[in-house]
């Protein structure tokens, strides 16, 4: 094939194109433009969910690195030096402890069951974006006694009724409210309330916070032991490379990066969506790929004597296949460029407004390589589904196509 | 110029065998405009359609200046088609999604031993001569039956072929644009020295033609000047 024959063909797609059926080609494009928002949303919205419990996880839960109590350890012992020890650590950008109590809290007629996590307050802001969720007052000090911030489940609405919550709720606390705090080893205080946050991850949101010192009035004694250590890590250094520092300095704590929590908590969920976003892409494919071939099957058919006049005239059948090729190539380009109009469209909207469950937030999660290969994808699958039918148009005698 | 020896073609229908062609063997010279006349199912399509490369023979041989037609690949036979031959169908068989100057230019845009401004310069002349320079954009289907079958005339003679073949060309035409389209063909052929077959059964264009085969049953039954067979 030379260029000739290609510019040819070229001119026979395209004039084919602009002067042909015009509502068959906008019907065709918006089809592959539809399968590719398809191939492209459910990955993109699992991944987007994925992304955001793993975030929300690193972010609430377990930092980059996670330091937890050894084998036979119920805490992480000697926390002062040991997080000493982290801070100093090349790759470390803060680290900060946890430790939570059940406790009840009762607020005016109302009781709950709640986790108390302690906190040191301005450490937490270099792990945690809790700071930056508080809806009403403000986030807690380092040195804060006998205050407590509060999430928005649970200081609840006024609004409504206690038959009609969702979830069980303190029935509408406002800063600066007294509630109290009852302790599982029988420690009770009246705690003021500092401010109420909503993050969107359930855990932290049914959660009350109050500092570390105030944690240990409640336990009657100095609270150098925590549930666990978070560490942020700095940019550029890997949550691997601080977990082996940690290892390396002499942390005989179980340490674990991000990775390798979110691989057992996370693994299985996304082993499901993946089997969900295989299922997805293969019919998506499938569905223009049939498509494709029924339209360019038709075309072919229905033009069978043009065809066949086409090569009386001495047009090799090579021109006469590229043409339908460049057809369905055309095609596909318009409709993947549609198709990535359509998902850049919701990719915008969904940013500007998450899926919201009352456990997770979610949108959409794209990657330039996940449009790209989808996009190479779609193309190819096309571009066979177009030259099946026009090769085998094309390889038809003339007194065959003629008679058509 | 052109040999033809022993030309048959046979089409099976099941246990029927059907000779559209039973061992016809005539000689064209250059220049000629040649009338192949006969009833319904004489054959002539078929002797049109062999001759031109449009379909295999069963038996026989097809000489054109030396080749011999038979031997050939698909490709050198599509490479003869663009290359040396120009045809004309009855139904003007124009790409109905280009324009008339596309539809002209598209065989030429297929040599290679043509640039884009002498395709352009040709198809301009060619377009001239036939009428329809002033409708050089406009599609098939917004032309008259008599100007796209001039169209199609155009882009058989746009590659100036060394035969040009026209399968009754005048069948869907009426009787003043059908003798528009002969003058046209005349006019070729006296002025270029073209060599013209052309299948016809309607008797009033055997005045055009120099010479006339009339086929019966797939046979030669008369060769010669107006009638005056050999």
């Amino acid at each position: 094939m030379g260029k000739k024959e290609l510019k040819v063909a070229f001119l026979l797609a395209l004039r084919s194109l602009q002067r042909g059926s015009r509502s068959s080609v906008i019907l065709t494009v918006l089809i592959i433009g539809m399968c590719f928002t398809n191939m492209i949303f459910l990955p993109a919205l699992f991944n987007g969910i994925g992304k955001s419990i793993s975030q929300q996880v690193i972010d609430y839960e377990i930092g980059n690195v996670l330091v937890s109590p050894k084998s036979g350890d119920r805490y992480v012992y000697n926390v002062d030096a040991t997080l000493d020890l982290i801070n100093s650590m090349p790759g470390v950008e803060r680290a900060t402890p946890h430790f939570s109590k059940g406790a009840t809290l009762k607020y005016r007629q109302r009781v709950l069951g709640a986790t108390v996590r302690s906190i040191s307050p301005n450490d937490e802001k270099l792990i945690s974006p809790l700071y930056t969720k508080m809806i009403a007052g403000s986030y807690l000090g380092n040195d804060d006694v006998g205050e407590v911030i509060i999430g928005k489940p649970v200081a609840g609405d006024p609004t409504i009724k206690r038959e009609d919550e969702f979830q069980p709720s303190l029935g509408g606390v406002r800063v600066g409210d007294s509630i109290t705090i009852e302790y599982g080893n029988g420690y009770s205080k009246e705690y003021r309330v500092k401010g109420i946050y909503y993050t969107g991850w359930a855990t932290s949101d049914s959660a009350v916070y109050v500092t570390r010192t105030d944690m240990a009035l409640s336990q009657g004694k100095p609270l150098d032991y925590a549930d666990s250590i978070l560490i942020k890590t700095k940019p550029g250094y890997s949550e691997k490379f601080v977990k082996n520092e940690l290892i390396q300095y002499g942390v005989t704590q179980k340490v674990q990066t991000t990775r390798d929590l979110l691989d057992k908590t996370m693994g299985r969920i996304m082993q499901s969506f993946a089997i969900m976003n295989m299922v997805s892409l293969v019919v998506s494919i499938v569905i223009t790929t049939v498509v494709l071939f029924i339209i360019i099957t038709i075309k072919t058919l229905s033009s069978r004597r043009q065809i066949g006049i086409l090569k009386a005239i001495g047009v090799d059948r090579e021109v006469i296949m590229h043409n339908y090729g460049f057809q369905v190539i055309i095609l596909s380009i318009l409709g993947i460029v549609l198709g990535l109009t359509l998902t850049m469209i919701l990719s915008v909207y969904m940013q500007a407004n998450p899926i919201v469950t009352p456990d997770w937030s979610a949108s959409l999660y794209l990657t330039p390589m996940d449009l790209v290969s989808n996009s190479l994808i779609l193309f190819a699958a096309s571009v066979i589904a177009g030259y099946v039918p026009a090769y085998q148009v094309s390889r038809e005698d003339i007194q065959s196509s003629m008679r058509s | 110029m052109i040999e033809i020896t022993e030309l048959r073609k046979i089409y099976r229908m099941g246990d029927v065998q059907v000779n559209a062609l039973d061992g016809v063997t005539i000689e064209i010279t250059k220049g000629e405009f040649l009338g192949i006349m006969g009833a319904s199912g004489s054959g002539k399509t078929t002797l049109l359609h062999l001759l031109g490369l449009l379909d295999e023979p069963s038996f026989g041989r097809i000489v054109i200046e030396g080749t011999d037609l038979c031997n050939l690949t698909d490709f050198e036979k599509t490479m003869f088609r663009l290359y040396k031959f120009g045809y004309v169908f009855q139904d003007y068989a124009l790409v109905p999604d280009l324009t008339v100057m596309e539809n002209i230019s598209l065989p030429a845009m297929l040599r290679k031993d043509r640039a884009d401004q002498q395709i352009l310069d040709d198809s301009h002349d060619i377009l001239k001569k036939i009428g329809l320079f002033d409708r050089r954009n406009h599609l098939p289907r917004e032309l008259s039956g008599g100007q796209q079958q001039r169209v199609s005339i155009a882009r058989a003679m746009v590659n100036k072929p060394e035969i040009l073949f026209a399968d009754e060309p005048c069948a869907n035409l009426d009787s003043e644009n059908s003798r528009m389209v002969l003058d046209l063909f005349r006019e070729i052929n006296e002025e270029m020295a073209q060599t013209i077959v052309m299948v016809s059964h309607e008797p009033w264009h055997q005045e055009y033609f120099h010479r006339i085969i009339r086929l019966g049953d797939g046979k030669v039954i008369s060769d010669g000047i107006n009638g005056h067979g050999k």
